[in-house]
């Protein structure tokens, strides 16, 4: 993908990650963390023009779940509130069992997407999720097995690498999904040259997702609609509008890269054409 | 064994919550959800090796 693509007038998937499973609450009283706030925050987004939730899930307290009722429940919200928006799971889960991290993909019907961490990344000071190729080889395999799409997160250029040892050791369906991940720590660092370096190094025929970690959420959106990828935007990434100001709503952030992508002439995706995009 | 430092508050730090939540006594403040299986030492956890804020004030650093 380049900026041909962008030329090429195709229509982008706006992602809205609407809690995540690092901070909450605490952070930003307006992250949803209840089935019934993610349901309605996924309606939302929805009706902002996010075609993809990207959910992960809490106990009553904010505290993290991966228990597959618990993201029933979710899923079972989103679909009383939602019209038609493709929900995405998150797989990842820092310090948390290998077999812990299968759960999520078992509801019924499982989600058309799911989340595959592609390697390792620093948490805090003395924590690393580890996300060996064993697991990610595992996780995929009952991804297949289900039906469920991977969207491939690259946190760092290494993991570009395990892209294509993955592709070796598994026949992946077209298109490839990959969300590039930008920002500090283990990130990429968030540069427009990384950027650049990163969409040139994917597999041909690769469709990929724009991530920008905090204030770097909407310069790297940008780029990404500016070259015929993808974006994702939300509370899970970012909780704050603008410096010092936290946001309102993971709708909120939605509107505003719409109103990006608008201004750039690019048509924002429907939840149907996601689907057509992104080959589920 | 939990952290010593953790509590279930549902006020603390100028916040206020309908559900109790982890607080730690240390930083004075409420967790993060992920630091809080830390401070209980869910799964593979272990506040004793994991956490940087428990280390610092177990070195006695406040």
């Amino acid at each position: 993908m380049s900026y041909e693509s962008f030329l090429a007038g195709n229509p982008l998937v706006v992602t809205a990650a609407l809690t995540g499973g690092v901070h909450g609450k605490e952070a930003n009283p307006n992250l949803p963390e209840t089935p019934e706030e993610i349901g309605r925050a996924a309606a939302a987004a929805e009706r902002a023009g996010a075609a993809v939730v990207h959910v992960h899930a809490r106990k009553p307290n904010g505290e993290r779940s991966f228990a597959t009722e618990r993201f029933q429940a979710i899923d079972d919200a989103i679909r009383e509130y939602a019209d038609d928006v493709v929900i995405q799971h998150s797989t990842g889960g820092t310090g948390a069992p290998d077999d812990v991290r299968h759960q999520p993909l078992r509801t019924d019907p499982p989600p058309e997407m799911a989340s595959l961490d592609m390697g390792p990344l620093n948490r805090y000071d003395h924590l690393t999720s580890e996300n060996t190729r064993g697991l990610v080889d595992s996780l995929y395999d009952e991804m297949r097995e289900r039906g469920i799409k991977p969207e491939l997160e690259l946190f760092n250029d290494g993991h570009i690498n395990e892209v294509y040892g993955l592709l070796e050791r598994r026949e992946l369906a077209d298109p490839l999904y990959a969300t590039l991940i930008f920002g500090p720590g283990t990130l990429t660092r968030p540069t427009p040259e990384n950027f650049l370096n990163a969409i040139s190094n994917l597999p041909d025929g690769a469709q990929f997702n724009t991530l920008g970690f905090g204030r770097h959420q909407l310069p790297f959106a940008t780029m990404g609609v500016l070259f015929g990828g993808h974006v994702r935007v939300g509370l899970e990434d970012n909780v704050y509008y603008r410096r010092g100001e936290l946001a309102e709503s993971n709708a909120q952030l939605v509107e505003r890269v719409v109103r990006v992508a608008e201004e750039l002439g690019r048509e924002v995706a429907t939840p149907a054409q996601a689907r057509e995009i992104l080959g589920l | 064994m939990t952290c010593p430092y953790l509590a279930y508050r549902s006020e603390g730090d100028g916040q206020s919550f309908d559900t109790e939540r982890a607080y730690c006594t240390a930083a004075d403040r409420f967790v993060q959800a992920m630091r809080a299986d830390v401070c209980n030492d869910r799964y593979d956890l272990d506040h004793a090796e994991d956490c940087e804020i428990y280390l610092a004030h177990a070195d006695g650093e406040s």
